[in-house]
């Protein structure tokens, strides 16, 4: 995401926080279709994913005051709103929720805002794509399908056909992998 | 680092802060994580960089606009508009609503009209607008886009959809990139929205409808076969 973009995403939730209706809108107009992708990747059901958007953005019009501390990128937050949302109506067609609120890391009151640390990250994304190739096939599907589409470790292990011991420290080793190749 | 040597405690945390922010933890291990993000700014910190790094995983999935109707809901339940009939049609009209407004109106479109058609008068240039014509493979069916600035709108202009199907609507860029979703043939009325951020209206843009189950495609891919494709040409 580029700077520009980024700015104009933060202008428009620093401007919901005081309640502005058209910044609002615009903020829709500009990531709807996005979040909505994010939905339907992790639900696979038209309606529900719709409905799942509607809260999503009711939660962005309700907590927009509260996105200045919390150190995440405008659209990292957007997206993570939408997809934790998501997990957690997936997850209630079984049990409750298992997300981490996306500001419930915020809530610490010592968080410093590091002023390089959204750089930096800026660059991790970029990697993120090629280091995902160094990955072995298998290791680097297995992390898309959590993130995108919501599989658990019991989904892995049943789909890898491991116990779901060996399949969480192997998911655990490939995410420590991808890790250190983004921010080498 | 081996697949057999045991994690360092670094390694461990960064593994759990992952963890937590996949949401793959269940029961106390999830709790136990949640009280460490609440008490350990280090750990904290470290959840919101894969977050981060995470999100990233997003943007390669391919944008699929909401019905129009999802903003509409978005906008009542938060009480920024009012829903259809929320007014009470019992109410006294207004003035401009009753006969004498309804001349008030004529006079004033027929002075509008004299202006403009005094000789030597131009009449304002058209809005840039494009349109395509789809019709649909083996059916009756045609369906209309038509866009006005960002404005666009969908019209079935014969035949109806069957009741069993839907048509979903496809913005293809020339790039080779992945073709947008914008919505579904309407069953009724027409589909009205502003098109989002990334979709300019060019001569090179097509639109395409795919034979979709009912509600639309469920992976925001086009799973079934494409019916109609058009350029959109100036309109």
């Amino acid at each position: 995401m580029n700077d520009a973009r980024r700015t104009e995403l933060e202008r428009l939730i620093s401007r919901i926080s005081l309640g502005d209706r058209d910044a609002f809108d615009a903020l829709y107009d500009a990531t709807s279709a996005k979040l909505h992708a994010v939905c339907l990747s992790v639900l696979r059901d038209r309606p529900e994913a719709e409905e799942t958007l509607q809260e999503v953005y009711i939660r962005i019009w309700q907590s927009a005051s509260r996105y200045a501390s919390n150190g995440l990128s405008p659209m990292t937050w957007l997206i993570t709103i939408a997809r934790n949302r998501s997990i957690d109506k997936l997850r209630a067609r079984g049990s409750r929720p298992v997300t981490a609120p996306e500001d419930a890391a915020a809530s610490v009151a010592s968080l410093e805002p590091c002023p390089e640390s959204a750089t930096i990250m800026a660059q991790e994304r970029q990697m993120l794509n090629e280091c995902l190739a160094k990955l072995a096939d298998a290791q680097a599907g297995a992390v898309r399908a959590v993130y995108l589409e919501g599989v658990t470790y019991a989904d892995l292990a049943q789909r890898e056909n491991m116990p779901v011991n060996t399949v969480r420290s192997w998911l655990r080793r490939s995410l420590l992998r991808l890790k250190d190749c983004v921010s080498q | 680092m081996t697949e057999d040597a045991p994690l360092t405690p670094h390694e461990e945390d960064q593994a759990l802060a992952a963890e937590l922010a996949l949401g793959l933890l269940d029961d106390d291990d999830l709790a136990a994580a949640n009280t460490r993000v609440s008490e350990d700014a280090g750990f904290a910190r470290m959840v919101l960089d894969w977050q981060e790094r995470l999100a990233g995983l997003a943007e390669e999935l391919t944008p699929v606009m909401a019905p129009a109707r999802a903003r509409h809901a978005i906008r009542e339940r938060l009480g920024h508009a009012s829903p259809p009939l929320a007014n009470d049609p019992t109410e006294r009209r207004a003035w401009w609503r009753g006969p004498m407004g309804a001349l008030t109106g004529l006079l004033a479109i027929a002075a509008v009209a004299a202006f403009l058609w005094m000789p030597g008068q131009q009449s304002p240039a058209p809005q840039p607008g494009f349109q395509a014509q789809l019709q649909v493979q083996d059916s009756e069916m045609r369906v209309a886009a038509r866009l006005d600035g960002r404005e666009m709108e969908i019209a079935t202009e014969n035949g109806a959809l069957p009741s069993d199907r839907d048509l979903e609507i496809w913005w293809i860029k020339p790039d080779g990139s992945a073709p947008v979703s914008i919505g579904l043939v309407p069953r009724d009325g027409n589909l009205r929205m502003t098109l989002p951020e990334g979709l300019d209206p060019a001569e090179d843009i097509k639109i395409a409808l795919s034979n979709e189950p009912l509600g639309g495609s469920p992976t925001g891919q086009a799973t079934g076969p494409v019916v109609a494709i058009s350029d959109l040409t100036r309109s």
